[in-house]
């Protein structure tokens, strides 16, 4: 039961949002928060870069939740693309450049295995985990790179070491064969 | 869905890929969200991709963010006073908004400003976010004068702004000497060491702080060496000092 109206919840507080309703907002800034500010960190990789991202994107949010289209996608999603472009605009624009030597966090798992296993454990995910592990380890690992850290294709060649116009080629076909993988699978 | 997303010619459907995954520039970036402004093809593919990728941010365990951080949204959603909205920014910045100032070298210590403010923040946060919640005015702006310290004229006057930035605009500061650059600094309250926000214009500037300046949180100028501190502390006398919370009622 908590389950269902934890799923549905974002959606709900959405509409409520949209009209204008500043409980909701609170309410969903409190369920959403911690998870986008950790995908907002993990790219930006300081403290306050992922402050700001969140925070712009929560205004985002109150500005435009009407604009939102549940049939488009889940909230969830929805919310996680305002935070995650605000994020990479703010990464790429250099500010994650200034002191990546020197933060505090953890350095991120380079590779696969975690994300996948945590994918596992999602019942929402167990097609895109099935897909994922269809590739190859090493295109696999060029996916999560940009996907979990943000990273562009530049960054992941130097990361991996990699010739740039091999890392494209490679992100492309796994990307080609995801979605053809996906779209069996639905 | 599947039928329609084939109909889709397959480099639409990569590029949207490639943006949603994050592995584009930021000169593609905007080329991509320019075309798909008027591209719905391109528009749906990313939508597509966005719910296909989405389960992937599980990926990465959930992170607490700063408890200030609520305040500053709470505080930038507040209903505005028709008469505040109206009225012309105080100052129009000679500098470029700059999100959470270059420091001028990597600081010696990583303790983040917020960290240290977080608790004298915390009072501010809660009145924030009782604020937000009520129709009631919100105060635009606080004040701090940074002034010299033998107590003449400011040299600067900062005002922080709900959205969380602050704006630093040039009363009447004594010119600096040749060779010599002016500093920022930040100093929660209860924090044992300021921290660097970088060279200061003697025209002023705007910026966005690590965290909303709370009541007591000090702004220092240092005079330091040509491109700031070679320390990442102050190293020269400070010029202007203010604190904030002092001027507002």
């Amino acid at each position: 039961m908590a389950d269902a109206r934890t799923a549905d919840e974002p959606t709900a507080l959405l509409r409520q949002v949209a009209a204008g309703d500043r409980v909701a907002f609170r309410r969903l800034y409190d369920l959403q928060a911690p998870r986008l500010y950790a995908v907002a960190l993990r790219i930006t990789r300081q403290g306050p870069l992922a402050a700001d991202a969140v925070h712009d994107a929560f205004l985002q949010v109150w500005r435009n939740a009407g604009r939102f289209d549940a049939a488009r996608g889940p909230a969830e999603a929805w919310l996680l693309g305002l935070v995650r472009y605000r994020a990479l605009d703010i990464a790429r624009r250099g500010g994650r450049e200034v002191s990546a030597d020197d933060l505090d966090l953890p350095e991120p798992a380079d590779d696969g295995p975690d994300a996948l296993e945590v994918l596992a454990g999602s019942r929402d995910a167990a097609a895109l985990h099935a897909c994922l592990r269809q590739l190859e380890a090493e295109r696999r690992r060029l996916v999560l790179l940009a996907f979990v850290d943000g990273l562009s294709h530049s960054e992941v060649a130097e990361r991996v070491g990699m010739p740039l116009g091999t890392v494209k080629s490679w992100i492309r076909r796994s990307l080609q064969s995801l979605r053809l993988c996906l779209e069996g699978a639905a | 869905m599947s039928g329609r997303s084939h109909d889709i010619p397959e480099e639409v459907q990569v590029l949207a890929g490639e943006y949603v995954l994050g592995a584009l520039d930021e000169a593609e970036m905007l080329a991509v969200r320019r075309r798909a402004a008027a591209d719905p093809e391109l528009a749906a593919a990313i939508a597509a991709w966005e719910r296909r990728l989405a389960p992937l941010a599980d990926a990465v365990p959930p992170v607490a963010p700063p408890d200030e951080l609520w305040a500053r949204i709470a505080a930038a959603v507040a209903p505005v006073p028709q008469e505040a909205a109206e009225r012309p920014p105080l100052h129009a910045p000679a500098e470029p908004l700059v999100p959470w100032a270059r420091p001028v070298r990597p600081p010696p210590r990583r303790i983040w400003p917020w960290q240290l403010a977080t608790a004298a923040s915390l009072a501010l946060a809660a009145g924030l976010a009782a604020f937000a919640l009520l129709p009631r005015p919100v105060p635009p702006v606080e004040m701090a004068a940074l002034t010299p310290p033998d107590a003449a004229a400011p040299g600067f006057l900062v005002t922080a702004r709900p959205d969380g930035s602050v704006v630093l605009t040039a009363a009447a500061p004594a010119p600096v000497p040749a060779g010599r650059d002016m500093e920022l600094w930040v100093l929660p309250k209860g924090a044992s060491a300021p921290a660097s926000l970088g060279v200061l214009p003697a025209s002023g500037m705007r910026m966005v702080l690590p965290t909303p300046p709370a009541p007591g949180t000090q702004i220092m100028v240092s005079l330091e060496p040509k491109g700031g501190s070679p320390t990442g502390k102050p190293t020269g006398p400070v010029l202007y000092a203010g604190t904030f919370g002092a001027l507002s009622p």
